[in-house]
């Protein structure tokens, strides 16, 4: 029978969401991880449609780009809503998370120090409140913000969250979150989560 | 019936996919244009959940971010894939897309030359990695001579024709003469008749 393998880097990023997934549905998966200076072999051996990572490769099937595999694995595992609607509100929060997160990433690899303590204090100032702001609300709307981001179970969008929150205190020199009161509790509550739990102590220890 | 309401700047931009997909599945909707000036005043009304357009409103439900909408009226209208695994190849070849757009975007509106031609290098290096491998992926589709997923027009395609039609916005070297089927499939979605008649009659913008 055929068995999920995930490729990437030796660490969380963009994939880490993935790997929770598989954790949550309780699948098991090859968690390859890919060392530097083996990549530019892998990436000329034209196995990556893309010529990047992280790729799914299941039997036949082979899918690039993350959130397409993301979403693919939380279709299959019953974790991405459950009607069209749903599913929308899932998207829409993934790709604000995403929005924020690609603009944090953007600052933190400011090499000028003046400027990147520039940068942060803008941030914090402007994009930190609009998105937060916006997905506090959006969690609150739902049923008072004290289960999940849309409907009623966990979807790939609390995984996200939770992955992206790792970063917030090293990127942004503080916990973002305690000035969103339900967003932190739903952090917490993922990081209590069993079968989160249980990943988040196995895994590889790596920095990013 | 479902009441749609699209705002959007006064331009193709973001919502054109949704214009176009809307076009071709005959659905009424309300195409509201903000100028700049509206927008500004628009903007932080809480109406609008990350302080952005596009939004579609559905009845009561507002939905922001282009995807997320793209891929809700795609489901809605029969733009999406047969299964999970259709859907799973679209969302990778829309996510490659929305890559290529990212950079074309970064060329555009650069005012700084130097800079510009810096980003306009770095587009010539990744170009060839995202159509080639754009292009296998429609030659993998039984021989690339009909859509890029399944049997039929997915938003794939619409995202794919769009972007492509922002003529006057291609840095050179973005034409597609060395990606023959991806160019076919240009022009086999452009001449469909109902997107045909809506580019014919929407309202002409630059981007």
């Amino acid at each position: 029978m055929a068995k999920y393998q995930l490729s990437y880097f030796n660490i969380k990023g963009i994939a880490e969401p993935i790997r929770m997934l598989f954790a949550v549905a309780g699948v098991e998966y090859e968690d390859i991880r890919i060392q530097p200076e083996q990549w530019p072999s892998e990436k000329a051996s034209g196995k990556y449609p893309f010529g990047s990572m992280p790729i799914l490769v299941y039997g036949d099937i082979k899918i690039a780009q993350s959130f397409a595999i993301t979403r693919y694995l939380a279709n299959e595992f019953g974790l991405n809503g459950k009607t069209n609607l749903e599913k929308a509100n899932v998207d829409m929060i993934a790709d604000a998370l995403k929005d924020i997160g690609e603009k944090i990433g953007k600052l933190f690899q400011e090499q000028d120090e003046t400027k990147k303590a520039e940068k942060l204090a803008e941030i914090k100032r402007t994009d930190v409140p609009t998105y937060f702001g916006a997905l506090e609300g959006i969690l609150k709307d739902n049923k008072g913000g004290d289960g999940y981001f849309v409907g009623d179970d966990l979807t790939w969008a609390d995984l996200l969250f939770f992955s992206q929150s790792e970063y917030y205190p090293m990127m942004l020199n503080e916990d973002v979150l305690i000035s969103y009161p339900k967003m932190k509790a739903l952090r917490d509550r993922i990081n209590e989560h069993p079968r989160i739990k249980e990943w988040l102590e196995k895994r590889p220890k790596t920095e990013y | 019936m479902t009441k749609y309401r699209l705002t959007y700047f006064h331009m193709r931009g973001r919502a054109e996919p949704v214009r176009l997909m809307f076009a071709v599945a005959g659905v009424e909707y309300e195409d509201i244009r903000l100028s700049r000036d509206e927008w500004a005043n628009e903007k932080t009304s809480g109406k609008y959940p990350f302080n952005q357009i596009p939004i579609l409103e559905v009845d009561d439900e507002v939905i922001a971010q282009s995807r997320a909408i793209y891929r809700y009226i795609a489901k809605e209208h029969g733009f999406a894939g047969k299964d999970i695994f259709e859907n799973a190849r679209i969302d990778m070849i829309t996510d490659v897309l929305e890559d290529v757009l990212i950079l074309l975007v970064r060329v555009y509106f650069e005012k700084n030359t130097e800079i510009k031609n810096r980003y306009e290098a770095d587009l010539k290096t990744k170009l060839p990695i995202w159509l080639g491998g754009l292009e296998k992926l429609l030659i993998d589709n039984n021989g690339g001579n009909g859509y890029f997923v399944g049997d039929g027009l997915t938003w794939a395609d619409i995202l794919f024709v769009h972007q492509t039609d922002c003529s006057n916005f291609q840095p050179s070297g973005t034409d597609l003469d060395e990606y023959p089927k991806l160019k076919a499939l240009r022009e086999r979605v452009a001449a469909l008749p109902s997107i045909a008649a809506w580019i014919e009659k929407r309202p002409k913008t630059d981007i």
